[in-house]
């Protein structure tokens, strides 16, 4: 089928394309040519398309990208064989003769055989067979049949403009459902998405038919730079890939902006400079094209005469968070007067500045649509210097899908929406009623992750740079602090719901010290949420939600009990601060251990001297059947503190107080501790039953019982018992009590015994939680007079509450049963 | 080969991570999940609002493992994931009939 004349051009055409190709580096293939390519084509198909013989009547025509002499490295070539109808099978038989040789020499091909009148018929069905056919452009044998079909093609648009505005509008949206929007999704699709050169063609097929004066100056200037530019970028992606796909992923930004000329900058690397550029073009072309699409299809007259500036940037502010607040998005009138605002580079916050924002900033997606014509018109630069960092950002994670500028309005606009529409989720709803300021909640979230600057460590970037924002915007002091406070903290949240253990009672106060008030904690929830929602569709999983919400409650419960609180927290690190202080010359490492492990209540009960002088008996590794204990005078004359210290095990207390009891001495208080890894360490204050001072000898002789209890070899019931039977029995009729409460912790059940006091008390009711194979976590006990009032937190062997209600009851007679014996 | 699949508090993951970086083992595969095993779910309460968590979150780890290499990976795996408490999770090793690498379709151990 082949002929020679034929195979010869097919041959030069690949030599020549392959010249063009190398003409450039692959990074600059512009509109300039893409146009060589459509002439170079232009020639060798009119060569091709005389030598296949056509019969008479029939006309080459190139159609799409190859017809607006907008031919890509390796895009389709569009061909359009327009006949009239005489003689059908002869064009079939044509057909064959052109294209065989194409296909065969590995060309993309797309083709169609139609008469003018067929032309017309598809070009009403189909708006992309119309859109392909009005770019129709005559190239070989007869012109003027392919000409009629190009003026047929044409008519059914200029017919009713209106309508061909209205469904290349409608197609602009399904494209951007399906496609997303190349304005800010990291891996852009740089024809189909929205902003992308489809829409440079929607507008330039709209101008065509209705009229260059719909395009103003500035507009066609725009778009005529974003052309060239994405042009460049798609050539440069078909030289990478080797075919025709449009999406631009993540792993061939590097290449293509090295391609391009695009080098690191400081703060900005090549492919992010890239991508930069991409986004500001796509935001330029989206705009134009909306505004374009909506003047044709509404047959709005463009305004006339020269726009009014307005007098200041407060008046404009103003007027745009009316718009925004009526729900509309602001018209091009009211966008041609802000542009011709004469505004300083950086503009001068006063009240009704940010009276005026603020209110934009409270007024949901309308607010977050002036914010995006604020951003067009380069004044949120202006407003907000350090704004310009983060505009058209990409980010490089595996969850975020859009740019930092628009994650940040998104994150805003849920805010907006959590605020003032709320949600079906409690939790949000709960944390607004925390009452946080809601101007501090718009800001926190519209400035969470300004810190996004290509530095390391966005957190504490952002934390300087929104402060200084704050500053600079003359935020008033409650909404000033919480929102600064937000942007410094909006990953404690998130980051230790998912990755830290949140049975840790230790970790729950320590978010709740850093966090300092319920209002402090609702902002944070808020922001978790809208963070995770403006991210992308995996950033807000029920896994998530989950450990969140589980988060929250506890640190919420921690509040509403009095656990911590703005002044607890700063008494504990106060506290803290004189522990590390008095242990400065211990190793850094070692007291920093010291402090995560050990408990808060600990160090807010304990004061600082005794703690550092326990630190020495405490810090070093616990082996399982290490005990150590240590004594000293104590706070009043005559008694002693001891401190013991070993590995955790039901009944490990009994043990200590059995052996306090042998040794004659008096329990008058005691703090049980236990570490998250599982180390005791006990401190008794005690006193001699029968003699003021207690030697050495005293003290070994209780050190020998202890460990022989441990070890299991003496039977401190029986002797325990015989002690007791030696000494008269308690006077007092105190009664004896035992309640049980769950209420109090979220870790431990909290079990409380008043009872009369008497020799080995502290032993009967631990080595009864210990038959109850209860773990005491913590334990308080403290002697008034004759009567001691004891709480325990205990949990079950596998570190849980006892919650189940027979439990609960075998708990209360147990415990009553032994004291009453 | 085997086929060693894992059910861990999602706190730990990070820990079994380094454990088996230690070990030499540089695939990994893991999968936000939710279920239950004897830690039944819970009642979270919230400012009075009640939320029935019924299903725990957890995370799935999977590692393809050559047959003389199962033991190791094993223990490391418990150990890095042991808390003590409940809800520590479960492990279990199945056998691989067939592993390729999709991009030179080596297979076996060489896939790994």
């Amino acid at each position: 089928m082949e002929s020679a004349p034929l195979g010869a051009s097919i041959e030069r055409l690949r030599e020549e394309l392959g010249a063009l190709d190398r003409a450039y580096s692959p990074g600059h293939h512009g509109l300039w040519s893409a146009r060589r390519r459509a002439e170079l084509l232009d020639g060798i198909m009119a060569e091709m398309f005389g030598a296949a013989e056509p019969p008479p009547g029939v006309g080459l025509a190139a159609v799409g990208g190859y017809g607006r002499h907008q031919q890509l490295p390796r895009s389709d070539i569009d061909l359009l064989i327009v006949h009239d109808g005489r003689s059908p099978q002869e064009v079939a038989a044509l057909a064959e003769r052109l294209l065989y040789p194409l296909w065969d020499g590995g060309f993309e091909i797309g083709h169609a055989v139609r008469t003018p009148i067929e032309c017309e018929q598809v070009a009403r069905g189909h708006l992309d067979a119309l859109t392909s056919m009005l770019d129709l452009r005559p190239v070989a044998g007869d012109l003027v049949i392919a000409g009629e079909a190009a003026d047929r093609v044409r008519a059914v648009a200029t017919d009713d403009v209106a309508a061909f505005a209205r469904a290349l509008r409608e197609d602009a949206l399904v494209r951007a459902e399906r496609f997303g929007v190349s304005a800010h999704l990291l891996e852009p699709d740089l024809k189909n998405g929205a902003g992308g050169l489809r829409d440079v063609q929607a507008v330039r097929w709209t101008t065509a038919v209705a009229g260059d004066a719909l395009l103003r100056t500035a507009e066609r200037a725009r778009t005529d730079a974003a052309e060239e530019f994405l042009t460049r970028v798609r050539s440069a992606l078909q030289f990478e890939t080797g075919t025709h796909g449009d999406r631009l992923p993540l792993e061939l930004q590097p290449p293509i902006a090295r391609a391009m000329g695009f080098s690191d900058e400081p703060r900005l690397i090549a492919e992010d400079g890239l991508m930069r550029a991409v986004f500001e073009h796509a935001r330029a072309v989206r705009w134009i094209a909306e505004n374009v699409l909506a003047r044709a299809a509404e047959g709005a007259s463009m305004p006339t005469g020269a726009p009014e500036p307005f007098p200041g940037p407060d008046e404009a502010l103003e007027v745009l968070a009316t718009v925004a607040e009526s729900g509309d998005r602001p018209d091009a009138r009211l966008l041609d007067s802000l542009e011709v605002t004469p505004l300083a580079d950086t503009i001068a916050w006063t009240d009704r500045t940010r009276g005026a924002f603020m209110r934009i900033l409270r007024a949901g997606e309308p607010g977050v649509a002036a914010l995006d014509a604020l951003d067009r018109l380069g004044v949120m630069g202006r407003l907000l210097p350090a704004w310009i960092d983060v505009r058209c950002r990409p980010q490089r994670d595996p969850y975020h899908r859009f740019t930092v500028d628009t994650h940040l309005t998104r994150a805003l606009a849920e805010m907006s929406r959590l605020i003032d529409v709320g949600d079906e989720d409690p939790l949000p709803t709960g944390a607004l009623a925390q009452g946080p300021d809601r101007d501090g909640l718009v800001l926190g979230a519209l400035l969470h992750d300004i810190g996004k600057i290509g530095e390391g460590g966005h957190v504490p970037a952002g934390a300087r740079i929104a402060t200084e924002t704050l500053e600079h915007m003359g935020v008033p002091r409650p909404a000033r602090d919480l929102a600064a406070f937000m942007v410094a903290e909006h990953l404690l949240i998130p980051d230790t719901a998912t990755r830290r253990d949140l049975t840790d009672e230790n970790l729950i106060l320590d978010v709740a010290a850093r966090i300092g008030s319920p209002d402090r904690l609702g902002a944070l929830t808020l922001l978790a949420k809208a963070d995770a929602i403006a991210t992308g569709p995996s950033a807000w999983t029920p896994w998530r939600q989950t450990l969140v919400r589980e988060l929250v409650s506890r640190v919420q419960r921690v509040f509403d009990r009095g656990h911590m609180g703005t002044e607890l927290a700063q008494q504990l690190t106060a506290r803290i601060d004189a522990v590390r202080d008095l242990l400065d010359a211990e190793p850094d490492d070692a007291v920093e251990r010291f402090v995560l492990r050990m408990p808060r209540g600990y160090f807010l009960s304990i004061d600082p001297e005794r703690i550092a002088a326990h630190y020495p008996t405490i810090a070093p590794d616990v082996g399982s059947t290490d005990v150590r204990a240590t004594s000293r005078p104590g706070m009043k004359a005559n008694t002693y503190e001891l401190l013991v210290v070993a590995a955790d095990q039901p009944g490990l207390l009994s043990w200590i107080a059995g052996a306090v009891a042998l040794a004659g001495l008096s329990i008058l208080s005691a703090q049980a501790f236990t570490t998250d890894d599982g180390v005791a360490a006990d401190v008794f204050e005690v006193e001699g039953v029968f003699e003021d001072e207690i030697d050495d000898a005293r003290w070994r002789e209780f050190r020998g019982v202890l460990r022989k209890a441990v070890e299991g070899r003496l039977s401190l019931e029986h002797l325990v018992a015989q002690k007791r039977s030696r000494y008269p029995g308690t006077r007092s009729n105190a009664p004896i009590t035992v309640v049980v409460d769950n209420e109090v912790s979220d870790y431990s059940t909290v079990i409380e015994v008043g009872a009369p006091d008497r020799i080995g008390l502290l032993y009967d009711i631990t080595s009864a939680l210990a038959e109850l194979t209860l773990d005491v976590h913590l334990a308080k006990v403290a002697t008034y007079t004759d009567r001691v009032i004891d709480s325990f937190y205990v949990r079950d062997a596998l570190g849980r509450k006892v919650t189940d209600a027979r439990q609960v009851d075998e708990i209360g007679s147990v415990v009553r049963g032994r004291l009453s014996g | 080969m085997k086929l060693v699949t894992a059910i861990v508090k999602p706190h730990r993951v990070d820990e079994v991570k380094e454990a088996l970086r230690d070990l030499g083992v540089d695939g990994l595969t893991t999968t936000d999940v939710e279920g239950f095993g004897r830690q039944r779910g819970h009642t979270e309460v919230y400012r009075g609002a009640e939320y029935q968590v019924d299903f725990v979150p957890k995370v799935k780890l999977e590692v393809l493992v050559p047959d003389g290499e199962v033991q190791g990976v094993v223990d490391a795996i418990v150990k890095a994931a042991r808390t003590g408490k409940i809800g520590d999770g479960k492990l279990w090793v199945t056998e691989a009939e067939q592993v390729i690498r999709i991009r030179t379709g080596e297979m076996g151990p060489d896939a790994v």
